[in-house]
């Protein structure tokens, strides 16, 4: 998980949560390991959920949602700050 | 008198279809054990699964109507709902709108309030006392400089008729006027590719051919085509304004979603996608075709609409003479526990066409669960039911 996450450091932010769930199917659909996410309050008001990738697919993946008419928001290079070790601290409450 | 007086064959399918698919029952029940949360509102796992449900079904629902985009089509309650939406939010002051006189009150009430508020003009094309059939060059007669809408059914709920849609489409066209079709009856039952017949609106009902549960429904709008919402409200997406957002199909989607049904609804149209639309047609043309040859044997009945089964979908009305509808529903449920139904079927210009105003008709809806045994069941049932009144006379 945490290392999922430390690749993961691309994320596409939408208006609405069908062109989210539309995106997640379609770059998993194309082989691209991705994640739905809480949309960070930071980036966007918009849509509750955002999608994280890796960023060094943007070029890709921007072309595939397109082809789709998948309709994004834009595309952050950003990584959702909760580490599997920060995670694992909480779990224990330590 | 009745033969297997237990057995039960249900062909009120035209009112809603049953039984539904086992798959049907297993997406409702997965989505309250498994799934909860509300689509599209936060970004929990719960929440995410549900909006994954509803986008499935979107997806299934674009791909039966060979729609690209599926963003194009709202989730609505039901077709009524979409036609309003689209009625509603389409039209303006001083349109005048072209439609037929089969179509069914979804339809006829909503266009009738707007022509008795003073908003449109409307003009209502007669189709064929016998067949039903709308005649494109009728609807070319009657376009005018400021129509601004055709809208039509796809078949008819009473007649069972298909209406030549691609050419009352262009007709439509040829004077810049949208074409809004009231897929209720045929969405399921029968192909229907949006870009091939050129439709620029489709009303759906979920609860009928599609197989899913009751509440759900949809409207397909074209790229390029912009209406008003109905209901404006919460959506989940553009939260920080206090404007409907104008984008589909969030701008159609006020409120929290019919997600349980729409888990039903998607499960059912992947249950018509894995089988292919030819198979249920296929299966369906047949059923209509032996009702058809057995009921031409029987004295006395008489079956409205088309007699090529080509020409028609499951939907068959009929009267047997001298036998009022409603003894001829009474009889096939309780003797023979055969669910039909009787009267006008919201449709009353349907029968005013047809002759058969107001006393109606008793109408047979098919479903791909229908088998041909139960329709020779139900012609050995109105054989006995003609047979008796010759007797009791």
């Amino acid at each position: 998980m945490a290392d999922e996450l430390g690749v993961l450091d691309g994320l596409v932010t939408f208006y609405a949560s069908h062109h989210a769930v539309r995106a997640e199917k379609v770059l998993a659909k194309g082989g691209y390991r991705v994640m739905l996410v809480p949309g960070p309050r930071e980036i966007s008001p918009n849509c509750g959920v955002a999608l994280q990738f890796e960023y060094t697919h943007i070029e890709r993946v921007r072309e595939l949602l397109a082809q789709n008419k998948v309709q994004i928001e834009a595309i952050h290079k950003h990584r959702v700050e909760v580490t599997e070790d920060r995670l694992n601290r909480m779990r224990g409450g330590g | 008198m009745a033969p297997e007086a237990q057995r039960i064959v249900y062909f009120d399918n035209a009112a809603t279809s049953w039984p539904k698919p086992p798959q049907v029952r297993e997406a409702i029940i997965g989505y309250l054990e498994q799934v909860g949360g509300s689509p599209g509102r936060s970004g929990h796992r719960m929440s995410i699964a549900a909006s994954r449900l509803v986008g499935d079904a979107r997806d299934a629902v674009a791909h039966l109507f060979n729609v690209d985009d599926p963003s194009r089509i709202a989730f609505t309650k039901n077709s009524t709902e979409a036609l309003n939406i689209a009625l509603l939010g389409w039209l303006e002051s001083g349109d005048h709108v072209i439609t037929s006189s089969i179509e069914h009150n979804s339809v006829m009430r909503p266009l009738r309030f707007l022509e008795q508020q003073g908003i449109i003009e409307l003009t209502v094309v007669s189709c064929s006392p016998t067949t039903g059939y709308l005649d494109p060059d009728d609807v070319r007669d009657a376009l005018r400089p400021n129509t601004r809408l055709v809208v039509v059914l796809h078949a008819s709920n009473v007649i069972g008729n298909l209406l030549p849609l691609r050419e009352i489409g262009a007709v439509a066209h040829s004077a810049g006027a949208p074409l809004l079709v009231d897929a209720s009856q045929t969405a399921g039952a029968y192909p229907i590719d949006v870009q091939a017949l050129e439709i620029d609106m489709l009303a759906f009902t979920g609860h009928k051919s599609l197989l899913g549960p009751t509440g759900t429904g949809g409207l397909y709008v074209r790229e390029g085509l912009d209406l008003r919402p109905l209901a404006r409200g919460g959506t989940g997406s553009r939260s920080e304004l206090e404007y409907m957002p104008d984008f589909m199909p969030d701008k159609f989607e006020a409120g929290t979603l019919n997600v349980i049904g729409l888990a039903g609804l998607g499960a059912g149209v992947q249950f018509l996608l894995d089988l292919g639309m030819a198979q249920v047609r296929q299966h369906e043309r047949a059923l209509i075709s032996r009702f058809l040859v057995g009921a031409a044997r029987l004295p006395g009945v008489k079956v409205y609409g088309p007699a090529d089964p080509d020409e028609r979908i499951g939907v068959l009305s009929f009267n047997i003479q001298g036998v009022s509808t409603s003894k001829i529903g009474l009889i096939l449920d309780q003797g023979f526990g055969i669910m039909t139904r009787i009267g006008l079927h919201c449709a009353p210009a349907a029968h005013r066409t047809l002759g058969t105003y107001p006393d109606g008709t008793v109408r047979f809806g098919f479903s791909y669960f229908n088998t041909l045994d139960e329709v020779d069941y139900a012609l050995v049932a109105l054989a006995e039911i003609i047979e008796e009144e010759e007797h009791g006379r």
